[in-house]
């Protein structure tokens, strides 16, 4: 029998924590936080060159500058950080690798002073020839932008390729693929492109660092998602115990992967680390230029996907080759590669399966995690290769795609059976939400309409031991103290947590707080990233409720002399029907119960959990194959009915209708909000984000004026959503992830949605108004359907553009 | 560089500032402890240091300190009543769930309050066109065009 009773549990419409704060403005983010008259201000001094040497740095013009304190080199912190591959050193060491690289850090008494200096130090640097295009750089190594590949540490699920720019290499090699392609009736080749595109977060990255010059402990205040992960680089980097560095991040302002893993704590350190500054705390803030040119940005994409098919429709084999453009580092940018590569089906069953996914150096900023982690730029291919497939077969797209569906029980292309979800139903609604086979008049005029489908998938990408813990503590009032070091970064994690918390207590959501993470309170949580949260972190704050609850209820049986069974607690009140008992929770519950004998019994009931993923193990190195790869996969499809004017190329979303199978809704609120953002974030990325660069490596879109993000005025008229809750059997409540789903498909689901209204087919994202207007022109002059778009290449003839790989 | 002294009502209340020309009135309303007007680009692009200058919504990046001398300045912190109360506009970002990160927020809702100032009850359009200079990455906007018509209800009545 369920022994708890509250009204803001699991699955209600409550409003969020920290909202008033916000709301009001006085929520500190770390740019906020006072330091006193000690602090000091770091500014970099970057990279004017894309690939060179470093000839000499002369500081002394902004030695002279007021206030200056100290130029530090990369030399004075000769450390290499990273999560799976040890690729990156916060300042460059003797060779510079992209435009933008820091080469020296100007530390001074003020904001004002430290960016003056920065100016004045002069950078002389002897030119290497440096490699943008990824294919290039993955087929051709006349220029290696890592020589020193082999000697770099890295964890043992990623294979960087020594002698390359390769820094990791995913394989799938599943069935007999060259059968598969034998016995097709239809063989069809298609290529995607996707530029870089960054996390437009609106808080520019943050941090302060101090160490202690007699105890050498290091305190990092950052606006990251990872306060364990960030201490744990850098305890490895440094060779310190975990027990010496704090990491404490206050709010942070929106985050989208782009904040995961550590960024710029390691350029702060090599300031709060040098001899000379100890003990003062160090800030770091860089511009949003410096954030749109240094820090991670999601990877450029090539795809190639082939595809047999046989006469029924039904796909037989794939064979995939993704080049993802990671920068000069794939320290994290490592992993989206196995992430597209374990997921190179997508949502379906195809029992022949070759994919090779590599993750590639170029002289650019470096990829990392973005919400949807490799999924947003495989999915924009695949699906919209399936809908070229279905054209080109005469099929319908929805009835190609579900006739390949990966069913429950199916095996994934690593040979992992799918679990129970309701994509089917989804992907029903979905096609009827836009009436997708009704042709319907453009309400503009001169305009023309299309509707296209996407589907998404998407598992939590993270390493197999990815762990949570959390503690409850209910406290002397009956208000509860949750730490459980997820941050919430927008999402609304701690409302969710909130919610499990009163729906496990039966204490109202009133008296519940959540605490931002800091390293030195908080128990054990791998990182914010993944989806993972209401997940991992879902099922360790259930179980130390659990826990606390148990401790509450055995000592009320014994103060009341009561069976166990008899308690509840409803609404914050301790009851016992049969003897008639109903008291609030107070000071007992921290100072001890007194018992019929007298005795005290008790004292503060702290509950405790901790969850790891029971039963993943790591793809085969050879084959991708594994008996669970990954914990569970969401799924969902996304709809768009749009139109677009020829004459200029501007698209405009008149409807969205997306589903997602998040397997339980913890909070709608937040569910609906993820959803929301997401699909703007998606549509965004699809109709006008993407960084470019000249021909020397210089970023071209460096600013929101550059690079634009959608605004109010570029939200569809409509957007519809639903969520089916299949459970997932190892979960809290079997729920699922849902925070990156909803910005994996609207790319691609506009894609196939311009090709009905064009019968054009762009396979450069994103679909901009010159590139839409291009294509067009293109279609009219030449009668080309297709249409490619490559920055990096001087040909741009689709058909020889996926010859040229070969 | 040498310091002047700005006076200007923020909040409500005669203030005095001091600092160099070159100040932005960003950086000096950050320097004084009023945190609610954000930094996010400090070009004018992202408007999340919107405050209201002489009733008129100003990016603060775009001001220097001087330019305030004898002008009324109000922030975010400037709506909440003195026992601590929220303005209906915050009340209504809460209540649609047009908060996420809360970076962008403040600076939002003084776009609308501008707004609502003017025009008690706009329409979908004039709300565009009023927050088209507040960028918000987290919740697609869906949510604050809600919050904004759900508090232009409550200040109606």
């Amino acid at each position: 029998m369920k022994q708890t009773v509250t009204n803001s549990g699991v699955g209600k419409w409550v409003t969020r924590m920290y909202d008033a704060e916000k709301a009001a403005g006085t929520l500190k983010f770390v740019d906020d936080l006072e330091f006193g008259p000690s602090l000091l201000y770091a500014k970099a001094v970057r990279s004017a060159v894309p690939h060179g040497e470093i000839i000499s740095i002369d500081k002394a013009e902004a030695l002279k500058v007021s206030g200056v304190k100290e130029v530090i080199v990369g030399e004075d912190f000769p450390y290499r950080f990273g999560l799976y591959l040890k690729d990156r050193s916060p300042m460059a060491i003797k060779k510079v690798r992209y435009i933008g690289e820091p080469v020296a850090l100007v530390v001074a008494e003020s904001e004002e002073a430290a960016e003056e200096g920065a100016l004045k130090v002069s950078v002389k640097y002897k030119e290497l020839e440096a490699v943008f295009d990824p294919v290039k750089a993955a087929t051709d190594n006349s220029v290696l932008v890592h020589p020193e590949l082999g000697s770099y540490e890295h964890v043992d699920f990623i294979t960087p390729q020594p002698g390359t720019n390769i820094a990791n290499w995913f394989r799938v090699r599943r069935g007999d693929i060259d059968k598969a392609f034998k016995e097709a009736d239809y063989i069809f080749e298609e290529a995607v492109t996707y530029p870089q595109i960054a996390h437009g977060f609106l808080e520019p990255h943050c941090c302060v660092c101090v160490q202690d010059p007699v105890s050498q402990e290091i305190t990092i205040w950052t606006a990251g998602q990872s306060v364990f992960t960030t201490r744990d680089i850098i305890a490895d980097a440094l060779g310190l115990p975990l027990s010496k560095i704090r990491v404490i991040a206050p709010p942070i302002g929106g985050g989208f992967g782009g904040k995961a893993g550590m960024t710029i704590e390691a350029l702060c350190l090599a300031a709060a680390t040098h001899p000379n500054l100890k003990g003062r705390p160090i800030k770091l803030f860089i511009s949003r230029e410096e954030v749109m040119l240094s820090s991670w940005v999601r990877q450029g994409y090539v795809a190639r996907i082939r595809m047999a098919v046989n006469k029924e429709g039904k796909i037989l084999g794939i064979k995939n080759t993704f080049y993802f453009d990671t920068g000069i580092s794939a320290e994290y940018g490592a992993n989206p590669v196995r992430s597209a590569g374990y997921t190179s089906t997508g949502c379906y069953y195809i029992p022949n399966v070759w994919t090779d996914s590599y993750a590639v150096y170029t002289n650019k900023p470096f990829g990392g995690a973005y919400r949807g982690f490799g999924m947003p730029e495989f999915m924009s291919a695949l699906e919209m290769a399936m809908d070229i497939v279905a054209h080109k077969m005469g099929m319908d797209p929805v009835e190609f795609r579900l006739k390949n569906l990966l069913k429950p029980g199916l095996p994934t292309c690593t040979g992992m059976p799918m679990h129970n979800h309701a994509l089917e139903t989804i992907v029903k609604k979905v096609a009827e939400g836009i009436s997708i086979n009704k042709e319907e008049p453009a309400k503009r005029n001169g305009w023309k309409r299309g509707k296209g489908i996407a589907l998404a998938i998407k598992a939590p990408a993270m390493p197999a031991d990815a762990a949570s813990s959390a503690t409850v503590e209910i406290l002397g009032d009956g208000s509860v103290k949750v730490l459980a070091a997820s941050m919430d970064m927008g999402q609304g994690v701690y409302t969710s947590f909130a919610q499990i918390a009163s729906e496990e207590l039966g204490i109202p959501i009133e008296k519940i707080k959540c605490y931002y993470p800091d390293t030195q309170s908080h128990p054990y949580d791998w990182q914010t990233v993944a989806s993972r949260s209401c997940w991992s972190m879902g099922m360790a704050l259930k179980l130390a409720c659990e826990d606390a609850r148990n401790q509450l209820i055995q000592l009320y049986s014994e103060y009341w002399q009561c069976d166990p069974s008899e308690i509840t607690i409803e609404h914050g009140v301790v009851k016992c029907r049969k003897l008639g008992k109903a008291e609030p929770i107070d000071t007992k519950i921290q100072n001890g119960f007194k018992m019929p004998d007298g005795k005290y019994k008790g004292g503060p009931i702290i509950g405790r959990g901790h969850f790891v993923p029971p039963d993943v193990i790591y793809p085969d190195i050879e084959t991708g194959q594994s008996p669970k790869s990954v914990v569970h996969f969401t799924v969902g499809a996304v709809g768009v009915d749009l139109e677009v004017d020829p004459h200029t190329g501007e698209i405009v979303v008149n409807k969205v209708v997306c589903g997602y199978d998040l397997g339980k809704a913890i909070s709608p609120l937040n569910v609906r909000g993820q959803i929301e953002g997401g699909t703007v974030q998606g549509i965004s990325a699809g109709i006008m984000e993407g960084m470019y660069y000249d021909d020397k490596g210089l970023l071209l879109t460096p600013s929101f004026t550059d690079y634009k993000i959608a605004t109010i005025k570029d939200i569809p008229d409509e957007i519809q959503y639903f969520w089916e809750e299949t459970p997932e059997e190892i979960s809290p409540y079997g729920n699922r992830g849902v925070g990156e789903h909803s910005m994996i498909s609207p790319a691609p689901a506009i894609g196939n949605a311009l090709f009905n209204a064009l019968k054009v087919r762009i396979h450069s994202y994103p679909f901009t108004r010159e590139r839409v207007y291009k294509a067009i022109k293109q279609f009219d002059e030449k009668g080309n359907v297709d249409f490619w778009e490559y920055p990096f290449a001087r040909e741009q003839d689709y058909k020889q553009a996926i010859k040229s790989w070969d | 560089m040498s310091e002047i002294k700005v006076n200007f009502i923020l909040n409500g209340r005669a203030t005095t500032y001091v600092g160099e020309p070159r100040t932005t009135l960003l950086r000096a309303l950050r320097a004084h402890g009023v945190t609610s007007v954000k930094r996010g680009c400090e070009e004018g692009e992202c408007g999340t240091c919107t405050v209201l200058v002489d009733g008129v919504p100003m990016k603060s990046c775009m001001m220097l300190l001087p330019e305030v001398e004898g002008k009324s300045v109000i922030t975010s912190e400037g709506l909440v009543g003195s026992n601590g109360e929220l303005h209906p506009i915050q009340k209504a970002f809460i209540e649609e769930g047009a908060i996420q990160c809360g970076f962008c927020t403040p600076g939002m809702i003084m776009s609308v309050y501008a707004l609502l100032n003017e025009n008690p009850d706009p329409s979908d359009e004039d709300i565009k066109e009023a927050l088209s200079g507040n960028l918000c990455r987290c919740t697609g906007y869906v949510s604050i065009i809600r919050a904004v018509k759900k508090a232009a209800a409550m200040m109606r009545e």
